[in-house]
């Protein structure tokens, strides 16, 4: 099957995709992939939260209570609003970290004076929307609470990297023929 | 805790004990006792190796209680490795068995003549001083294996390795677990070698016969440690990261801050990050049969350890905590978990500090010892540690000689103590605890990230660039008081997150010692310490000049982010303005 995003997509015009069924006990096979960061595609030229909850479909409360530590291009994030993904943009999440510098890099937190000059510094202006990419990394906690969610909104994989994924799936999956070009990936994770 | 035991080590005709009551030391603990009798006793132009250095030994004000997360233990002395005061603290079982047979400080005093090898027993019939030279060169490890032979596994034991014994400056001193491993150190500052200069290998504390410590208002006490053990539990940081991944859930979040030291420094980030995070380590040691949850004493509710073992499912050593990873893997280039886990229980069975051991590591590699990167080579040259080579000796004693004796300029220290697992370029105002903390770079220092909660120091802007100078002198403050309780750090976020932790923290210290306690009480406990410190410091020959992070750090931009460490010397010499 071909599936094409829409518009104007910079990256990847037309992809071939496949869909994958994992049981949740399964879901760990994806957990090394996750935090080591995985393409997504993604309408760009929103904000973080617009990202975050329209798009990713991650509940507006999980986004505030529980993703509190947050990073755009290596650059810890305060403001969800104030932030504008662009194409290409690397966004990582991670629940609450322990240590005076798990404080520091929380989101809006009382330390966030600790690392001046490596904040997310807040753009302001119209931005455009157009469909791109964004490489999303999950960390700890959330890798099982919405790495589900990540799975089924799609990863775009080189061949080979799902070839290898798919080695070390329990899952019985067709393996694809080796070859050069990209795969976006939906994987339904079942109760 | 209503005694303190001298031990004289160097008295003529042997060591002589004298327990006595506490005096103008009444009510201390912790912290706060090693570093007050330290600033008063020991001349500060002593020789740290010499007689006219204490080694005092003291468990938490909680300790011994039934109060939840209680069993820090601290050490105090002057510093081997840094010239400075020094408390260093570690968990285990040691804090809760001394505190229960009544010691609020153990301290070792003066030096023998001649090579005997002594170990001390306390129980609750007293205090014996017996020679053993059949302990001699032995490991902790082996050590404490044979010790249970004899003392069973109702004790703790406090031991030396041959780093200790060897008094190398990086020399820790092992405490056990629940487990009888001697996995729990207090690892900074050469606290070992202080040990080992007084001929002492191994303290064995039974406290058999001994009840907990009661409370003066038992059911206050009680209802709240109840809900300080509830606000611990039910805080994703205390009640869930750190059970599921330990301390090393850092590093995959350092690395993407640009904040992770790698190859000695060089760079902000480790492109084998990943493979070392705790998310990885915690499967790994799940996988192999081991555990990702558990405490490092019998009392601890959040569980940051874990245990770790080999390929073939047998214990190789405790989880590996971040600062471990790091010194010993990105900092080196390496990034598999096996050799660092391998290199923890090296470093735990010698002795050594396992930050200093691996920053040392790191310097060396860079002066072309060995490649970055090269694992074999890395646990080479502990095992040179081990056997007391001459580049064993050299190794053990640290970065700051390391960098001496090969000539290398990028040395991470401060005041000759290696710098912990962050990089002060990117995280500037950790840079600032580094550059001032009475200890030598000490993460620890400025730990306690409650402040906000404790009120110390009012309200400050935290958006403010000298919020900066503002919060590292609250949380070393803060971090001086918790440190005092014996209550573990990681407490921290709980209490800085829920009033209701704190007020539960307060109420617990208060109904225990019979009175009301505050914030502005912890505060100026804080300070009373922090002041004491300085004060021996300052005595000691340390100015101002000493407050400095080294000078590369101003010079050479790190990536990603390619920034130097810019808070300016004056703005640094204001932390101790209160
Ligand atoms: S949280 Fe960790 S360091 Fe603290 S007492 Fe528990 S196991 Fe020990």
């Amino acid at each position: 099957m071909k599936h094409t995003i829409p518009e104007q997509s910079a990256v990847v015009p037309e992809l071939e995709t496949r869909g994958m069924h994992l049981a949740t006990g399964q879901l760990k096979t994806f957990f090394p992939i996750l935090q080591k960061g995985v393409m997504v595609p993604a309408t760009v030229g929103c904000t973080l939260k617009s990202l975050l909850c329209d798009q990713l479909a991650i509940p507006t409360d999980y986004v505030t209570d529980r993703i509190t530590t947050i990073f755009v291009n290596n650059r810890p994030v305060d403001d969800l609003e104030g932030t504008i993904i662009q194409d290409g943009s690397r966004v990582t999440l991670s629940a609450a970290m322990p240590g005076l510098v798990g404080a520091t890099m929380r989101r809006g937190g009382y330390y966030a004076a600790l690392r001046q000059g490596i904040s997310h510094i807040v753009e302001r202006g119209a931005a455009t929307s157009q469909r791109g990419t964004i490489r999303l990394k999950l960390f700890n906690l959330l890798l099982a609470e919405i790495g589900p969610l990540i799975l089924a909104h799609g990863l775009i994989l080189e061949q080979d990297e799902l070839i290898e994924l798919l080695e070390l799936s329990p899952v019985r999956a067709a393996r694809p023929a080796a070859g050069s070009g990209r795969v976006l990936l939906t994987v339904i994770c079942n109760e | 805790m209503d005694k303190i035991a001298r031990i004289d080590m160097g008295a003529a005709g042997g060591p002589k004990v004298t327990v006595g009551d506490l005096g103008e030391y009444a009510g201390l603990g912790g912290r706060a006792m090693t570093s007050l009798v330290v600033a008063a006793e020991v001349h500060p132009l002593a020789h740290p190796l010499g007689a006219e250095n204490k080694l005092v030994i003291s468990p938490g004000m909680l300790s011994g209680t039934t109060g939840s997360m209680t069993g820090r233990l601290s050490v105090g002395c002057k510093s081997p490795l840094t010239g400075t005061i020094k408390e260093s603290n570690a968990g285990g079982q040691a804090a809760q068995v001394l505190a229960r047979l009544g010691y609020a400080a153990v301290i070792l005093e003066g030096k023998p003549v001649g090579d005997d090898l002594y170990k001390i027993i306390i129980n609750k019939d007293g205090i014996q001083v017996i020679v053993d030279n059949s302990l001699k060169l032995m490991d902790n490890y082996p050590l404490v294996e044979k010790l249970r032979g004899e003392y069973g596994d109702k004790v703790a034991y406090m031991t030396i390795g041959s780093a200790g014994e060897r008094k190398l400056l990086a020399a820790s001193i092992a405490c056990t677990d629940p487990e009888l491993r001697p996995t729990r150190h207090c690892g900074r500052g050469g606290v070992g070698a202080v040990m080992g200069a007084k001929r002492v290998k191994a303290i064995i504390i039974d406290d058999a016969g001994m009840k907990m410590r009661p409370p003066k208002d038992p059911e206050k006490y009680r209802d709240a440690n109840r809900k300080f053990v509830e606000g611990l539990r039910k805080h994703p940081v205390t009640g869930e990261g750190l059970p599921a991944y330990g301390t090393n859930v850092l590093t995959n979040v350092l690395n993407e801050a640009g904040g992770y030291p790698t190859y000695n420094f060089k760079d902000g980030q480790f492109p084998g990050s990943a493979k070392l995070s705790g998310e990885a380590q915690a499967q790994l040691e799940i996988d192999r049969g081991g555990t990702a949850t558990h405490g490092c004493h019998r009392g601890c509710v959040i569980q940051c350890s874990g245990i770790y073992n080999d390929k073939d499912g047998h214990y190789l050593t405790k989880q590996p905590e971040y600062e471990t990873v790091w010194s010993h893997g990105g900092h080196c280039g390496i990034d598999d978990l096996d050799t660092v886990a391998m290199l923890d229980f090296l470093d735990d069975n010698i002795g050594v500090d396992t930050i200093e051991m691996g920053v040392t590591i790191g310097v060396a590699m860079d002066a072309g010892v060995i490649e970055f990167g090269d694992k074999a080579g890395a646990i080479r040259l502990v095992e040179e540690v081990q056997q007391g080579t001459p580049l064993g000796r050299i190794l053990g004693s640290g970065a700051a000689i390391t960098g001496k004796v090969f000539g290398v300029e990028r040395v991470p220290v401060v005041k000759d103590q290696a710098l912990p697992a962050y990089d002060p370029r990117a995280v500037q105002g950790i840079g600032v605890t580094y550059a001032t903390t009475t200890q030598g770079a000490d993460h620890t220092a400025g730990y306690a990230i409650a402040t906000n909660i404790l009120k110390v120091g009012g309200d400050v802007d935290p958006l403010k660039t000298e919020g900066q100078i503002e919060l590292s002198r609250n949380l070393q403050i803060a971090t001086a008081a918790i440190d005092s309780t014996g209550m573990c750090l990681f407490i921290a976020f709980a209490i800085m997150d829920q009033p209701e932790t704190f007020q539960a923290l307060l109420d617990m210290l208060g109904s225990f010692h019979g009175i009301t306690m505050t914030g502005d009480d912890v505060v100026a406990l804080g300070k009373k310490v922090l002041s004491a410190e300085r004060d021996f410091n300052t005595r000691a020959g340390f100015t101002k000049h000493h407050d400095r992070l080294p000078r590369f750090f101003y010079n050479e931009p790190v990536a990603p982010h390619n920034q130097t460490f810019m808070m300016k010397d004056e703005e640094l010499d204001e932390v101790f303005n209160w």
